[in-house]
């Protein structure tokens, strides 16, 4: 019902002020998808098709690693926009809810304006996850991933405890806008502590499994798949710059282990 | 190892990664009722990856290329029947091959190569670049994985 007119075959030319709308509403779009961990090659195709399917002639779309920046085309007139992102953790309910705007545009579902209160409410979605059921169950995913590295039931045990903590000082500490890196320092450092129990008290055979598993939820796991796909697909820029990000991450992991390791006297290889 | 040992094993390294892949996605927030597709793809790429080693003796980058074949195409397939993009099920799909333990190793043994004995910081030269290109081809592998199905069969022309 509400699709882009046509005349003769030819999408009617937009005025400026409906230009400005588009480019304001794709560049929402964008900005959601790649804060919350879309990869480059979907900011750029999602972006495209909801400009040209509210009307537009074309839509290029400049996807850099904390910048977007949109022009829109329509007849003669074009408008451009710049926008600032600042990636903010991984949330896959916001990518898969504006995913499927470009569906129901495309479908005549949504207009400007019902684009508009849609866009409004995936930035207000509720997390549907407990924080604290989040916690348990990260715990017991680094715990999982002990068993798979052989452990016994004590580095279960330990790595469960361990990487329940640190996930919660990891929320506790995102809450209060910390910096990223600190922020995975400190809780590198946290499950280090723990972890090192299974050590300093002889719990197992291989207590360094439980070093290396309570670590993993910090591993950036993202960032690193996501970089590898955008250099496959030729986004070169995003993909080193997410590559470094992930080797950052990795390195500040580092620290914060060797700062525990070091502080209770075991060795984590 | 005897057809019943590798089923179990099989079994069990499924069990676990399907739990590490359900933690992760809940923390990714994926929306609930897709949930259980990412442990079942979680669970099915890890034991890919595990059959591929245990079972024909590969070594762990091309294995785990296999295993995230493997989550590639359900993602695929799980994208078009829930109507959800499959970096929402490749993702967490993929979270429990991801290298961790390598990055890992590879950051310790390039802290250790400060060390005063020449003898300690070389051999921790050499620990760091093998843990780093391991870590780095098991990356590509997953990539090119769970890129695979778009790869193979969304080949049209760019449009932007």
């Amino acid at each position: 019902m509400n699709k882009p007119s046509y005349v003769n075959g030819e999408k009617m030319t937009l005025s400026r002020s409906e230009l400005r709308d588009i480019v304001d509403l794709a560049l929402w779009a964008g900005q959601m998808l790649l804060r919350c961990g879309a990869e480059s090659q979907r900011v750029e195709e999602t972006v495209h098709r909801l400009g040209t399917g509210l009307g537009c002639d074309w839509i290029d779309i400049l996807v850099s690693p904390n910048v977007l920046i949109i022009t829109t085309t329509s007849g003669e007139e074009f408008r451009t926009k710049v926008r600032r992102v600042v990636q903010m953790g991984v949330d896959m309910a916001v990518v898969a809810a504006v995913n499927d705007l470009k569906f129901r545009l495309e479908a005549g579902e949504l207009d400007r304006f019902s684009l508009r209160a849609e866009l409004e409410r995936i930035d207000n979605l509720p997390q549907q996850y407990n924080r604290w059921l989040v916690v348990g169950m990260v715990g017991l995913a680094c715990a999982s991933f002990s068993r798979l590295f052989d452990g016994d039931w004590a580095v279960f045990g330990v790595t469960l405890v361990a990487a329940s903590l640190a996930m919660t000082v990891r929320q506790e500490l995102g809450r209060r806008h910390f910096n990223s890196f600190l922020l995975v320092i400190a809780t590198a450092f946290v499950a280090g502590l723990i972890a090192s129990l299974a050590t300093v008290w002889h719990l197992s055979d291989q207590p360094q499994t439980a070093l290396a598993a309570s670590v993993l939820l910090l591993v950036p796991g993202v960032p690193l798949i996501n970089a590898m796909e955008d250099l496959i697909k030729g986004h070169m820029v995003t993909g080193i710059v997410r590559a470094i990000v992930g080797g950052l991450i990795s390195l500040s992991i580092a620290l914060g282990l060797l700062l525990a390791m070091s502080l209770m006297g075991v060795s984590g290889l | 190892m005897t057809f019943t040992e590798l089923v179990r094993a099989l079994v069990e390294d499924a069990f676990w990664s399907g739990i590490a892949a359900m933690g992760f996605a809940m923390l990714f927030n994926v929306p609930q009722r897709v949930l259980i597709a990412c442990v079942a793809a979680g669970a099915v790429g890890h034991a890919v990856r595990t059959l591929m080693m245990e079972y024909f003796g590969m070594t762990i980058a091309p294995a785990t290329l296999a295993g995230a074949t493997a989550v590639g195409f359900m993602g695929y397939f799980f994208a078009h029947y829930y109507e959800v993009p499959s970096a929402v099920f490749t993702v967490s799909g993929a979270i429990p091959m991801v290298p961790g333990v390598f990055a890992y190793r590879t950051m310790i043994y390039a802290i250790r190569i400060t060390s005063a004995d020449t003898a300690i910081a070389q051999q921790a030269l050499l620990d760091a670049s093998v843990n780093g290109i391991q870590t780095a081809l098991i990356l590509a592998g997953i990539a090119v994985g769970i890129a695979a199905p778009s790869l193979l069969f969304e080949r049209h022309k760019p449009v932007v």
